[in-house]
């Protein structure tokens, strides 16, 4: 085959918007274009969160910080070897279906709570879970431009979005916050757009009033 | 009318293009205008292509002056074109060449800057990888597999959710 410069691979490789199948193919066939493919393919994940093997792969990327705060909900996480690339760089946007895939990666590895839907440890376990992915997400993801996040942020949270300067998009529902925690977000954050959850809109309206 | 094209030269007008293998072809000069690249070359009435040799640069021209009438696409249409997957037949049979013949006509329309040919030379090639496995992939673009058995069933592992529904 005659070579190519990879300015030209990426454009072939890009015509496979969301076939996802085929990118995989492609990224198998040789180390070059795996290369060239994994930042494509993973810049693409969003629309696949509900899948139990790729939350496996995300969770192999947590530090230990990260897998620490998961103890307390018992959760045993996947053992196997280090990453091959640091995968979760590539990201570029992360909503609501992470839980979907979180509940389904919970029923995969026998979490029996994550089951039923009125078990009540099973909010606190997939909120875990999403806490610790979507904290790993902030730290690693150069390239994070929207984020959903359905948990209550506190602090820490506020500090790690402030430390990612790609983000310009979130979105915090099923959520609260106080209007200073607001107001500390939009100081020192990339954001350009924040949505909240309505109630929170209402409740600051009203004390605007 | 505006037909899209920009260019000032007249349907008579022929300049002198000169492949890197010395073959000459005496083509319209609107082809030349059209293109930044070709244009740039053209100072005077002949102009030479380094890296080119004639079999490749007689089909980037004959590409060139079957679309010689197409309207001239903005910045902003490139997405919205490169999502669409159809080729023309004309094209499709124009591309259905041998594949070296084909690699070759990528790596001109890359050089020459003339982008519409570029992007149907990559589509074809990604027309010809889809739904394929990577052994298919390998043995259709004789490509050797580098990859340790340990490292292969690891990627696999790592991003065989892109393989799932």
């Amino acid at each position: 085959m005659i070579e190519l410069p990879n300015e030209c691979f990426i454009q072939i490789f890009n015509n496979f918007q969301h076939d996802y199948e085929s990118l995989y193919s492609c990224l198998l066939v040789n180390c070059h274009w795996c290369r060239i493919i994994v930042p494509i393919l993973w810049s693409k994940i969003v629309h696949k969160f509900n899948n139990k093997n790729l939350i496996n792969t995300c969770l192999l990327a947590l530090n230990v910080e990260e897998q620490t705060s998961l103890i307390p909900f018992k959760i045993l996480l996947p053992n196997y070897q280090k990453p091959l690339f640091e995968y979760t760089s590539y990201v570029t946007s992360v909503n609501g279906f992470l839980s979907d895939g979180v509940i389904n990666w919970l029923n995969y590895n026998g979490y029996k709570e994550a089951l039923f839907k009125w078990e009540t440890n099973r909010d606190n376990l997939v909120k875990a879970v999403n806490r610790s992915l979507i904290t790993m997400f902030l730290r690693t993801s150069k390239r994070l431009e929207n984020l959903e996040v359905g948990f209550i942020v506190d602090n820490k949270f506020i500090k790690n979005l402030c430390k990612n300067d790609a983000i310009s998009y979130l979105y915090l529902y099923q959520n609260w916050i106080a209007s200073e925690e607001i107001a500390e977000i939009l100081k020192n954050t990339t954001l350009t757009s924040l949505r909240l959850h309505d109630a929170i809109r209402l409740a600051l309206m009203e004390k605007m009033r | 009318m505006d037909n899209g094209t920009s260019n000032s030269a007249s349907e008579n007008e022929t300049i002198t293009l000169k492949s890197c293998d010395g073959i000459e072809f005496h083509i319209d000069a609107r082809i030349a205008n059209r293109y930044t690249l070709l244009n740039n070359w053209n100072g005077g009435e002949s102009a030479c292509i380094p890296n080119v040799n004639g079999k490749v640069l007689e089909k980037v021209l004959e590409w060139c002056e079957h679309h010689i009438n197409d309207p001239q696409l903005n910045c902003g249409d490139d997405d919205s074109r490169r999502r669409n997957t159809i080729i023309e037949e004309w094209d499709e049979n124009f591309l259905s060449c041998d594949q070296d013949m084909l690699f070759e006509i990528i790596l001109a329309a890359n050089y020459l800057e003339i982008k519409p040919l570029l992007d149907l030379g990559c589509k074809t090639v990604a027309n010809m990888m889809k739904s394929k496995s990577p052994e298919e992939i390998r043995s259709a673009f004789n490509i050797d597999n580098d990859y340790t058995p340990e490292e292969e069933e690891q990627f696999r592992k790592e991003n065989e959710w892109a393989e799932d529904y």
